[in-house]
């Protein structure tokens, strides 16, 4: 499968990704409107900062994903064909096991409707990861591992 | 507190429309222009502060940021024009020398724009370089006074071989190469692309004066190694980790001028690369201390090429100054196999304004001045013209060709490339695009995977727009084209500017 | 492919794996012996009736969050799609080890090649006395008004794992039986303020759900604070003050000393200091143990299963007894952090066990490494986190460094303890976020010492 590779070395701190992020997962997918009339959007890639080091993380869509163990209502998989770990927002309930077992901790709490777990979808409609894709300095990158 | 006279040079417009508030813009500014007001949610600018780099208008997201140059007039005068009435302000205010970086920025003509390139009609017949081979490819480096071949029998089969020695030449794939910038005036990164892509591209790239870096050692194919007055990272190792040895005397940024690099840019990397403690200031004198005449120039010629063992060309890099031609001259006769010349547009990390801006000789005059003068003393073939001081397009390296030149330095060119915008603030190290930077946090702004693909597009762009243009003048090699001055016709020059260059004016015929 | 699947059709044909329980560690048992074996025969009983639900779920089923629609966590062709057969509702009495055969209560018997111990755990019911309140005052709206009975007329017995339920109003709280018991109790009763008695994580999981369907809870904890186990005194503090500002009680350092019942149903209860409630709901939730009780049976006639607590097993989850495996809440196995023998009866760790004893079952080879307590809660909307050792019982030579951030006012509590330099324990109220780090600084072992220093 294809994961999202981080390079370190290049993340400028912009936060372009989470940004964009937060657009892919608005209602309208339009940037202003995203921003200026809906509330809370989360964005499933964190830039973690500390001085001058930074870098992107996102959900890794580990092999054995500790979060899909620890789900108590089945909501968050690994599907067998794509890789990809999803939560599924309608079984989801918010128990929060995923956060407390991700080691990456790249799992958010998403209070702004019913209460789900919020992660990386790995924008599966998309070509690329928005968060790739909008990197102006090419420290995401989306290839097979 | 003092009454500041000066006013800032650019206005920040932000469309309050589009602004999300995202804060992008606040965290690229190195100049801390942009400000979060967290009562308010809304983002605050200074434009005191800009600097006119363009690094939040190009990445923020929403494209609500305009940068526009502050329309503030003062009353209309020829003679005592804003920026002098600037710069005294300036001056006043704190009593020291106007810095600046990148190249002269005035208004001297530029003779690029009045030489025009030639086209075949009729009589002879233009080539389509898609279809028919081409050649850009050229060498760098002194050749023979007479070319004897002999035949061989190797492997049974007869073969041609020359029958003197060659000396040494540098192979390059396009008549462009990246000129000196060291490590410490830009950052690793910006010579990590300029290396890799002379090294996938084959050309070459110059240390500057700032030594070698250990991570670039392995583009030594392609590295013009300097030795300047300052002799910094300079050893056996460091010799012999270039293609070539670059002298450089001077730079056209600031002829006569040594270099000086603050040591709050001496970090360890850069001390090391360049053998000084970390922390010091690296200055490199005005003059080598040891030459001061052609005769010392051609003692450290010679050395160099001892220490290189013959295999290397070395070569000299000077400013275009009044006395440009017999200088050259005597470089050759020193023993030099190519020589740099940089024009007065040439650029700098940092510089006196005042230097920058009224000092050196325009490269184009420069140029024809020294490929005649070599032409009548029939040593034009002992070496190799290398021309720099601010090759913006693919026409000037046609046009600096047929005026004589070898091959063009690309300095500015790359780093616009880079993504440079000519702020000139170089010489503050808060480069915004991470380029004229050692700033951990500004440097990797320059991922230099993007940067050598970026350079590496420019090259081929150009190698295509040359290759079209020597085509439609019926050339198939860019050899061919060398100080063929014929191709060139001047406009809106003068009888003097034209006997300068060498060239008939637009009209008339050969 | 198809034709060529052994699939177990009868029971009395021997299954190549039969596994004992139908929830997070069984099915994950499951799910990793059919990635290596595709055709040897499963099949799974269970002692409920339902299929597949996921326990922890029916605090959410409860607080009305959730339908019985999604208290599955494996869809309904999970069986089909790894042919297994279910067996519903069978109460296995005792297993044989020699002969490979696990016998019903009912007495039929079910014969294995491999088997795998996932039955889970029991509610601990404690002794209390029962005690018939028959003049009841009548006004039982006003909850201040003491509860005059008279006393031990008859006491009728003690409350015990057996006679709990003959009671009506006395529930446990594990399974979705309970939860759907309590659920018609509450709505046919018109429950306004129930009991818990205890303050652990099963007491809170029913005070959580209570509270979201608008009943009022006392909570009855024997310790001085609630979650004891895992909280410490200023984690605690958060929780219990939100749950006053919630008109919820708080009794701490006490117990239920009497149940009061009238014609076989809950009126109220006694605590240990005199203090009566009225109550028609209480819940017990003191604890659960590993289930013990088919093992125990065997004993009588066969080789001996070794447990403790719970049932000891191997790193690859088998017991003492060749081709028997145990794993989930029915297991004592290693704590990663203390290095001991541990019951640590967290979904996680079912799911991580049964796939591991499932590997092993089918002739695969995975390794279990331990595991730590780890648990996430939220209650009235303030979450928390706790994962390891919280509460170190004692740290005279000085060499446990505890970090503690302690904003009561934001509801907000962090406590980081580290040992020689490596984090074993965290406490997360209030802000939960990245809690998951601390876990994977536990498992990696990393020395954060430079992190924590200032």
């Amino acid at each position: 499968m294809k994961k999202i590779f981080i390079k370190e070395e290049y993340c400028i701190a912009c936060r372009l990704c989470e940004i964009y992020c937060q657009v892919e997962h608005s209602k309208s997918k339009k940037i202003l409107k995203a921003f200026k009339n809906e509330k809370d959007i989360l964005s499933r890639v964190l830039v973690e900062e500390v001085g001058y080091n930074s870098f992107a993380i996102q959900c890794r869509h580990c092999e054995d994903a500790p979060c899909v163990e620890a789900c108590i209502s089945g909501a968050m998989q690994k599907n067998k064909n794509t890789g990809i770990v999803t939560c599924d927002e309608n079984k989801c309930v918010g128990c929060w096991m995923c956060i407390m077992a991700c080691p990456y901790g790249v799992v958010k709490r998403d209070l702004s409707e019913k209460k789900i777990a919020s992660k990386c979808d790995l924008c599966s409609d998309e070509e690329y990861p928005v968060c790739v894709r909008n990197c102006p300095n090419e420290a995401l990158q989306f290839k097979d591992i | 507190m003092t009454l500041k006279l000066n006013q800032s040079e650019f206005e920040i417009i932000r469309d309050k429309e589009k602004c999300i508030s995202c804060q992008v813009c606040v965290r690229q500014c190195s100049n801390d222009v942009h400000e979060y007001d967290e009562t308010e949610g809304v983002i605050l600018s200074d434009s005191s502060k800009c600097v006119g780099c363009h690094r939040c208008e190009t990445l923020c997201p929403t494209g609500s940021i305009k940068i526009k140059k502050r329309e503030s007039e003062f009353k209309s005068n020829a003679n005592w024009t804003p920026e002098h009435l600037k710069n005294i302000y300036k001056q006043a205010e704190t009593g020291g020398v106007i810095l600046t970086g990148m190249g002269c920025d005035k208004p001297y003509p530029v003779y690029w724009d009045h030489i025009l390139f030639n086209a075949s009609q009729v009589t002879n017949p233009s080539i389509d370089p898609l279809r028919e081979p081409m050649e850009i490819k050229t060498f760098i480096g002194r050749k023979p006074d007479i070319l004897e071949i002999k035949p061989v029998k190797e492997a049974g089969s007869d073969i041609i071989k020359y029958k003197n020695n060659l000396e040494p030449q540098l192979e390059i794939n396009i008549p462009v190469l990246f000129s000196a910038m060291s490590y410490g005036s830009i950052s690793l990164n910006a010579v990590k692309s300029l290396a890799r892509a002379a090294s996938e591209f084959g050309t070459f790239y110059n240390t500057g004066e700032g030594g070698l870096h250990k991570d670039l050692m392995i583009y030594a194919d392609n590295t013009i190694v300097q030795v300047a007055s300052g002799r910094f990272g300079v050893d056996k190792n460091y010799l012999n980790n270039g293609a070539a040895v670059e002298i450089k005397i001077g730079q056209g940024a600031k002829p006569g001028i040594g270099g000086h690099l603050p040591g709050e840019k001496v970090n360890y990397d850069v001390s090391t690369t360049r053998m000084i403690p970390e922390g010091s200031d690296a200055i490199s004198p005005a003059p080598h201390h040891d030459i001061y005449s052609i005769e010392d120039l051609s003692q450290l010629i010679y050395a160099l090429k001892e220490a290189t063992e013959y295999k290397k060309p070395v070569g000299v890099k000077v400013s275009a100054v009044h006395n440009i031609a017999p200088i050259a001259s005597g470089i050759v006769r020193a023993g030099a196999d190519f020589i740099s010349i940089d024009g007065f547009r040439g650029g700098t990390g940092a510089a006196p304004q005042v230097i920058r801006d009224n000092v050196g000789i325009p490269i184009e005059l420069a140029l024809s001045s020294v490929d005649l003068r070599l032409r009548e003393e029939g040593i034009r073939h002992k070496v190799s013209l290398i021309v720099a001081g601010s090759i913006r397009s693919s026409s000037d390296v046609i046009k600096a060709i047929a005026l004589g030149a070898d091959a063009v330095y690309i300095g500015t060119a790359a780093l616009v490339a880079l993504g440079c915008h000519l702020c000139q603030k170089c010489y503050t190290g808060k480069c915004n695009w991470g380029i004229a930077t050692q700033d951990p946090y500004l440097t990797k702004r320059l991922n230099p995977e993007i940067g050598t693909r970026r350079l590496l597009n420019l090259l081929n762009a150009w190698s295509h727009e040359i290759k079209e243009m020597l085509g439609g003048a019926g050339i198939n090699a860019i050899e061919s084209l060398r100080g063929n001055r014929e191709h060139l016709r001047g406009v809106g020059l003068n009888e003097r500017e034209l006997s300068i260059l060498g060239i008939k004016h637009a009209g008339e015929a050969w | 492919m198809e034709d060529t699947i052994k699939k177990i059709k009868k029971t009395d044909e021997i299954a190549d794996y039969l596994i004992i329980g139908n929830s997070a560690a069984g099915l994950s048992a499951v799910s990793a012996i059919r990635t290596i074996d595709k055709t040897g025969s499963i099949l799974v009983l269970t002692n409920e009736q339902y299929k597949n639900y996921s326990k922890p779920l029916i605090t959410y089923l409860l607080a009305g969050k959730i339908g019985l629609d999604n208290i599955y966590f494996k869809d309904d062709k999970f069986y089909e799609e790894n042919n297994i057969l279910l067996k519903s509702e069978i109460n296995v009495k005792k297993i044989n080890f020699k002969d490979k055969m696990v016998i019903s209560d009912k007495g039929i018997s079910f014969k294995y090649n491999k088997l795998l111990l996932a039955n889970g755990g029991s509610p601990i019911i404690p002794k209390i006395r029962i005690v018939e309140a028959d003049d009841f005052i009548e006004n039982f709206k006003n909850k201040n008004i003491n509860i005059k009975v008279k006393e031990e007329i008859i006491t009728q017995e003690m409350l015990d794992s057996t006679n709990y339920k003959n009671i009506s109003g006395i529930f446990t709280f594990t399974c979705l039986q309970d939860a759907l018991q309590i659920q018609k109790y509450i709505i046919e009763n018109k429950i306004k303020e129930a009991v818990i008695l205890g303050g652990g994580l099963i007491g809170l999981k029913s005070a959580e759900a209570l509270l979201e369907i608008g009943i009022k809870v006392n909570i009855i904890e024997l310790s001085d604070r609630l979650l004891s186990a895992t909280f410490d005194k200023y984690a605690s503090s958060i929780i219990e003050n939100e749950m006053k500002n919630n008109q919820s009680n708080i009794y701490t350092n006490n117990t239920i000393n009497k149940i009061l019942v009238k014609n076989n149903k809950l009126v109220g209860i006694e605590l240990k200091n005199k203090e009566k409630i009225n109550t028609k709901l209480l819940i017990i939730a003191v604890g659960v143990v590993p289930d013990l009780r088919i093992l125990k049976e065997s004993e009588m006639e066969n080789e001996q299963i070794k447990y403790g607590r719970g049932i000891f097993t191997d790193e690859y989850m088998q017991t003492n007894i060749k081709d028997v495996y145990a794993a989930g809440d029915v297991v004592e196995s290693f704590d990663f952090i203390t290095g001991n023998k541990a019951n640590i009866a967290i979904w996680p760790l079912a799911v991580r066990q049964g796939e591991i004893a499932g590997i092993n079952m089918a002739g695969g080879n995975k390794i279990y490494s331990g595991g730590y307590f780890m648990n996430s809660i939220e209650i009235l909307d303030i979450p928390s986190i706790s994962i390891g050792l919280t509460n170190p019982a004692d740290n005279n030579d000085g060499s446990i460094e505890i970090i503690k951030d302690f904003k009561p006012e934001r509801k907000f509590y962090k406590k980081i303890v580290i040992l020689e330099g490596k984090i074993i324990g965290l406490i997360l109220v209030g802000n939960i976020d990245r809690a998951g780090i601390y876990g994977g600084l536990i498992k990696n072992e990393i020395d954060v010492k430079s992190m924590f220093q200032a």
